[in-house]
């Protein structure tokens, strides 16, 4: 009997590989758009990021290809923070300064201190869970969307009166402590960035974080009523923001980076977030210029 | 349900222990307690840690009783000392088993540490120096069927900190002693083994085909004929992509691992020659998680120096790739002689070599595919290099000198996982003087006197100990590292150190007080990075 055993569990053992053979792409059907009149639900991904960290662009491409896979659904802010993303000033090289106050703030407060780091949707705060290397990024965004929507958004920017609207309505909630957040990311930036072992000069940098225009309460309340919606007004002033972000850069050590600041590739992205779990619930993303 | 489980082990364990008491089992079990304060000091970068003083505890307790076994560990982290993953918190019961063993077959049911061959294709254990502990959790066989024939196979969950991994590792192995399940009474003594290891994760991947169940096997050979043993083993791991959804960062390539070592020894004299070669044989317990996931062990090619300037720069294994070589030999000059001197003289030579694969290691996707030569040395990437000789000399019945004379090579960036380039290799010369001298009965003293002269990383250094022994209770240590050669004035520090300690029975306690400099500690090839602190330190280990 003991022999039967033994011998069973060898065998077992010995048939229990898979040996896969190329080509190992599958081909995936085309990504069908999102209907803009339903609301559906959205990840963000917050890429942790430095333009002297060499293995942070393969994270940034992984990035892309979640986007690729699951389209629209997905949207990125690449973080620039930590040391990798201090400015080489003088060094004629690594000068430009992609470094925010509030990308500090935020790799300081969910305790990032190797790079590449993401979070997907901040899913795993606070029980040190929530820094992901980029290759458990899509595992956690298949979790994510099975879930249930809880809000939906819509962003209307105008860029001739210098404001956004954020729509918000509530589909599945009816309390809680929750914060909107909005901010403008630029993408094709064209500068240096470490890639393995090279310095490549023409990198093209997307999704950078340039500025937050608000972190502040979804509502005045706790409590929230299915189909009520929340609009949420901001007027800004690009120039000043720009302007802010250079003495932000000019008291770290950096040198700024004004004039650079191009509307035409900058994004608006709002979403919600749990202020008690810093879970984000929704997220939305449009074009400065829409 | 973690938490359910290990309470009702608890349980089962204590109600076993009272009927332990009227049935004569045993219980036998340690204590280790290891506190450290943390202060902060600007000067070494040291942090001050916010709860002041920080812990880690074990206690193991196994019972026996005759063929049946039981055990289990606390673990309390509260909260875990700073060199540790932050991820080590709180307390539980993350190790407990039960074991019987009837008639040639031995049954494991929950935790137990397991290793095929050297370790190559499978390794579990646990360290608690590097914070390493990926013991297994589910059942295991072992069975020896005839005389000379061992077979064992085990399935489970790989443990990380609290926790386990989501791969299901399956493992069967079999070792034959020739000599003993012959009968043969040849002066030539042969024993093979073959193992194989399998991990079972689901492929969730949208976009590229990943295997679900990674296989890794091994075959081993070990010839012993009088002073001489060859032992040699050779590993391959099959496809094990990580799972991401760009092409390049899959790499279905096979992994391969070969090592290999000849012996020779007798009376006054040993040699031993190695090599191994490493090809893409990291091994883990999940796709795409930590070094802390790793589930099987390469061992490092070079010595393990305990000295510390010696080890001050130590060589980790890289699992994706590299080839070594290693060349050990030890002669005793005989008494009576003008070397041998009254009592002899013991000299120990060492020269290891480890260096990139040609082209780097094995790589396999759509796009593009690498095969390295299988032995490339002379313009490959030097890795680590030491060479080294050690003489131990008794002088009289009081006076032992040993001095070691060391040149090593360390790449720091590879070697430390940075950015290629940044550091470099670091090449430093170490000379050791460690001398003893017994005072009185009971009584003794050993200064140590350690030199570095680098070229690279920290510059040089200097450091004296002075050690008292009064045997059999007590031992008083005062250690000085001096960073003199450091390339910034600033950090040309002292790091002074002082520890006492008391042994009575199987009790050992040692206090102590000093600053501890940001390195580099490895025991095997396997490394982690160790911060710098400034504190009192107490730890306790106790045996019943």
């Amino acid at each position: 009997m003991r022999n039967i055993i033994t011998l069973f569990s060898f065998i077992l053992i010995i048939t229990s590989c898979d040996v896969v053979e190329g080509p190992y792409e599958i081909e995936t059907p085309d990504i069908t758009p999102i209907d803009t009149n339903t609301y559906v639900k959205k990840i963000l991904i917050e890429d942790f990021t430095g333009h002297t960290c060499s293995n942070c662009p393969a994270a940034a491409r992984e990035l892309e290809a979640i986007h690729d896979v699951y389209g629209d659904q997905i949207i990125g802010i690449a973080i620039h923070a930590t040391n990798f993303a201090v400015p080489w000033t003088g060094s004629g090289t690594f000068e430009y300064d992609f470094r925010t106050q509030w990308g500090e703030k935020w790799s300081d407060f969910f305790g990032i201190s190797s790079l590449p780091s993401g979070m997907v949707n901040r899913i795993g705060y606070p029980n040190n869970e929530h820094n992901l290397g980029k290759d458990k990024w899509q595992e956690a965004v298949i979790a994510e969307l099975e879930k249930i929507i809880d809000f939906g958004m819509r962003i209307e920017s105008d860029m001739t009166n210098k404001n956004i609207t954020i729509k918000t309505k509530v589909l599945n909630i009816t309390e809680g402590d929750y914060k909107l957040v909005v901010c403008l990311t630029e993408s094709n930036i064209i500068n240096w960035q470490k890639d393995g072992n090279d310095d490549v000069s023409d990198y093209e940098h997307n999704h950078a974080l340039r500025t937050v225009l608000i972190d502040e309460d979804l509502s005045t309340s706790f409590s929230y009523n299915i189909g009520d919606e929340i609009t949420t007004v901001i007027n800004f002033d690009l120039t000043s923001l720009e302007q802010s972000n250079n003495e932000y850069s000019s008291n770290e050590g950096g040198v700024g980076n004004i004039g650079e600041w191009d509307s035409s590739n900058m994004s608006v992205i709002a979403y919600i977030y749990d202020n008690i779990t810093k879970e984000i619930l929704q997220v939305e993303e449009n074009h400065l210029n829409n | 349900m973690f938490k359910k489980i290990t309470y009702s082990f608890i349980a089962s364990f204590l109600a076993l222990n009272s009927f332990a008491q009227n049935k004569s089992g045993e219980i036998h079990g340690n204590f280790d307690l290891n506190m450290q304060s943390y202060l902060e000091d600007e000067i070494i970068g040291a942090e001050a840690a916010d709860e002041i003083i920080l812990n880690n505890a074990y206690l193991n307790i196994n019972y026996t009783k005759g063929d049946f076994s039981t055990g289990l560990r606390y673990e309390s982290y509260l909260n875990a000392l700073l060199d540790f993953d932050d991820d080590y918190k709180g307390n539980g019961v993350p190790f407990r088993y039960a074991a019987y063993s009837m008639g040639g077959l031995e049954v494991t049911a929950g935790n137990y540490y397991e290793q095929i061959g050297s370790g190559l294709i499978f390794r579990s254990y646990e360290n608690k120096g590097l914070g390493h502990d990926n013991s297994m959790d589910g059942i295991r066989l072992k069975y020896n069927p005839l005389k000379g024939v061992y077979l064992k196979s085990f399935i489970g969950k790989s443990r990380t900190y609290f926790t386990y991994a989501d791969g299901i590792i399956r493992g069967a192995d079999y070792e034959i002693n020739v000599n003993e399940a012959l009968f043969l009474k040849s002066k030539t003594r042969i024993i093979i083994g073959q193992g194989l290891v399998s991990r079972f994760q689901a492929d969730n991947n949208p976009k590229f085909k990943l295997p679900q169940n990674v296989a890794a096997y091994s075959s081993r050979l070990n010839i012993i004929n009088g002073g001489w043993n060859y032992s040699g083993e050779y590993a391959i791991k099959l496809n094990d992509p990580v799972g991401s959804l760009t092409t390049e960062e899959n790499n279905y390539a096979n992994g391969s691992a070969l090592m290999s070592s000849l012996t020779y020894s007798k009376r006054g004299f040993g040699i031993v020659t190695e090599m191994h070669r490493i090809n893409h044989m990291d091994f883990r317990s999940e796709r795409a998680q930590e070094k802390q996931y790793i589930i099987n062990y390469i061992p490092t090619l070079s010595k393990q120096h305990a000295y510390t300037l010696l080890a001050l720069y130590p060589c980790a294994t890289q699992t994706e790739g590299e080839f070594g070589a290693q060349v050990d030999v030890f002669y005793k000059i005989k008494k009576g002689n003008l070397l041998g001197g009254k009592y002899g003289t013991k000299i120990i030579f060492n020269l290891s070599r480890i260096n990139a694969l040609n082209g780097g290691n094995s790589y396999l996707n759509d796009n593009m595919e690498h095969t390295p030569m299988f032995i490339s040395i002379k313009e490959e990437e030097l890795y680590f290099k030491d060479l080294n000789i050690e003489i131990h000399k008794k002088i009289n019945k009081k006076l032992r000198a040993s001095g070691i004379l060391a040149i090593q090579s360390y790449n720091k960036d590879v070697l430390e996982g940075k950015t290629p380039g940044t550091y470099g290799v670091v090449e430093s010369t170490i000379a050791i003087a460690d001398v003893s001298y017994k005072i009185k009965k009971g009584h003794t003293l050993r200064i140590e006197l350690q030199e570095l002269f680098a070229d690279g990383g920290e510059g040089s250094w200097s450091m004296g100990l002075v050690e008292y022994t009064i045997s059999p209770h007590w031992f008083f240590t005062a250690q000085d590292m001096y960073n003199w050669g450091n390339y910034e004035m600033s950090k040309q520090l002292h790091y002074v150190n002082i520890n006492c300690g008391f042994l009575k029975g199987t009790n050992r306690i040692e206090i102590g007080y000093g600053k501890k400099r940001a390195g580099i500690f490895c025991v095997g090839g396997v490394c982690k990075e160790v911060p710098s602190s400034n504190g009192f330190s107490l730890t306790i280990s106790s045996s019943f």
